[in-house]
């Protein structure tokens, strides 16, 4: 574990933050957590599964009115709700990915971005049990996440822990036979591994993991709408991870410190943040191949054996 | 259920379809020969509407005027085209596809937020020439003239692709990079060149659709979001690459909408998508594509 000091200083600094900085970064950090854990979850399905998904913000969504319903007509306390988000999403995913998991590719991409949008539609347009158009309103936090601070500190609790257990499913046999599958899905399926299977499976983690973060959103935004579920929400997360780079599990993350942090700044002072976005995209993508993470790994002798081994072990990426 | 009303759904659902077909058929194009999926390519469509209003607005007090901007129209969308080609698409054939997806993303997040910079958020009414501004009727059903118009656009199109495809050098060309693009640029034909070509023409299209599209009612910010999806939609069903195929998704996707609203008007978008997703999951590369690439 000595290689991974750096970590435990990030936490520990992501303890001390609402003490140094204001409320509204605060905000910001609540968000990049979320948002984070999105973009980790749907590492899982890109990165270890070499999958693209372009619907990842439909479990994500339903993750958001699972608790959102949950919260507004039952009064059923978070915890539990967000047990019941990543239960939903995780179903959800179940139903989409048994086709999905059929395809690669190109195809791969479209199926989950046409399964992506028939859950936008279905939440667009079943007014009287989802609010439709309007979305759920008046989603509360209990009293004693009431305040950012406190909402941050359970917002970390539960994202380092989910972090933690998806870090764990990464380093696990399953985890390597995600990378095998990625690699070569026949040479995986002559080894006696059912790659379908194992594919559907690392499809409902992922969803499972989209669905808490979209569970926190809810109580964070005190409201969910159905654009959480619309396709141009699922290009978030890829972006996050190409930015941050999809090789290191942190990638994602560190994509989603660079996205919010940037948002929260240029929306400061100019309403054509999709224009600066847009711009910074089509840059990373022309110059910055690998993201930023592997700009890191090349130019710091900390991380470049690290990374050279990343490298090695996924040569396709 | 009469016969008329029946009538008048499918009138509609054609229009519809021929309307997407419009955008599908560049977008299919783009996809077939240069194996990039075109995000951006309703965001494109937009843009065309919205230089057809501006075109409009310049020539107003002329009754021919509507008509010379759609031409105008898809002529400045064949340039962007050009442009986005030559700038951007060029350097990503070669890349991974996620990559290449989210550099036409981010065009999209772009292109959308350049019309809203140039043309403001208001939404934005051509007023038609009295040629197609009234109804005609059939069996004494009113349908819109506009329509009438679409529909003829449409035709046109897929006859001018047809011919493009079927009976020329060029299209020959084309067809046979869709099947292998090593086989094509073997035989000393330019590929970046047929690329280009490709790409401005489907662009074209896409202006030229949206061009068609503006005055059949307000043309708005955000319209292209849900238009995108569903042009993918009718590109799948039809098949990648395939003209044919895209014609009949383009008709499948118009009248399951049509007829499922009279139904079921909530469900008319889901039903859509489940179709979709059926023959993805059955026939990946679609009712008319080739399984070559699958």
């Amino acid at each position: 574990m000595k290689k991974y000091w750096w970590l435990g200083l990030i936490f520990i600094g992501a303890l001390i933050l609402p003490l140094v900085v204001g409320e509204f970064w605060v905000h910001v950090a609540v968000e990049i957590l979320i948002l984070g854990l999105f973009a980790v979850s749907f590492n899982m399905i890109f990165g270890y599964m070499g999958q693209l998904s372009f619907g990842h913000a439909a479990y994500y969504g339903v993750g958001a009115y699972a608790t959102g319903l949950l919260m507004v007509k039952a009064s059923v306390p978070l915890p539990i709700c967000l047990a019941a988000s990543m239960i939903a999403a995780g179903i959800c995913a179940l139903i989409f990915g048994y086709f999905c998991v059929r395809l690669t590719g190109i195809y791969f991409a479209i199926l989950t971005l046409a399964f992506g949008q028939l859950m936008y539609y279905i939440i667009f347009q079943w007014y009287s049990f989802t609010g439709g158009d309007d979305g759920l309103q008046g989603i509360i936090p209990p009293d004693l996440l009431f305040g950012a601070t406190s909402y941050y500190y359970f917002t970390l609790l539960i994202v380092t822990a989910a972090l933690i257990v998806m870090w764990y499913i990464s380093k696990s046999p399953f985890g390597y036979t995600m990378r095998a599958i990625r690699e070569n899905a026949d040479r995986t399926r002559f080894l006696g591994i059912n790659v379908r299977r194992y594919m559907l499976i690392n499809f409902i983690i992922a969803g499972m993991f989209a669905g808490l973060a979209g569970g926190l959103l809810g109580p964070f935004n005190r409201s969910v709408a159905p654009d959480l579920c619309n396709w141009h929400q699922s290009g978030v997360p890829v972006f996050m991870t190409v930015i941050g780079g999809p090789l290191g599990f942190f990638g994602p993350m560190i994509g989603s410190v660079i996205f919010t942090f940037l948002m929260a700044f240029v929306t400061g002072f100019t309403e054509y943040w999709p224009l600066t976005i847009g711009l910074i995209i089509i840059f990373v993508v022309l110059f910055m191949p690998g993201g930023v993470l592997g700009l890191v790994e090349e130019r710091v002798e900390v991380f470049r054996s690290k990374g050279l081994k990343a490298r090695a072990n996924n040569s396709k990426y | 259920m009469d016969i008329s009303l029946i009538f008048s759904q499918f009138l509609s659902g054609l229009s519809r379809g021929m309307m997407l077909f419009l955008i599908a058929s560049g977008l299919s194009l783009i996809f077939g020969v240069m194996n990039i999926l075109n995000f951006a390519h309703a965001t494109l469509w937009l843009a065309g509407a919205y230089f057809c209003y501006t075109f409009w607005y310049l020539m107003q007090d002329y009754g021919f005027g509507l008509w010379v901007s759609i031409a105008l129209a898809s002529l400045a969308l064949a340039l962007i085209g050009w442009f986005i080609e030559v700038v951007l698409i060029r350097r990503v054939y070669k890349r991974e596809l996620p990559e290449q997806l989210l550099l036409t993303y981010g065009l999209i997040l772009v292109i959308g937020d350049l019309i809203k910079l140039i043309w403001g958020v208001e939404d934005k009414i051509i007023a038609r020439p009295p040629l197609v501004a009234g109804p005609v009727f059939f069996f004494g059903i009113p349908f819109d003239s506009y329509f009438i118009f679409v529909i003829l656009v449409g035709f046109a199109v897929a006859v001018g692709l047809w011919w493009f495809l079927k009976k020329t050098r060029y299209g020959h060309i084309v067809r046979a990079a869709v099947f292998s693009r090593e086989m094509v640029s073997a035989l000393g034909i330019p590929i970046p060149r047929i690329y280009t070509g490709v790409f401005v023409l489907g662009i074209f299209i896409a202006g030229l659709a949206g061009a068609v599209q503006a005055p059949v009612g307000s043309i708005t910010l955000g319209m292209d979001m849900a238009v995108v999806v569903q042009a993918f939609c009718v590109v799948v069903i039809g098949g990648f690459g395939s003209l044919l195929g895209t014609f009949v998704g383009s008709m499948i996707v118009g009248e399951v909408y049509a007829f499922s609203i009279l139904f079921w008007p909530q469900g008319a978008l889901v039903l859509i998508f489940i179709v979709t997703a059926f023959i993805l999951i059955v026939r990946p590369w679609g009712l008319f594509g080739t399984p070559m690439r699958a």
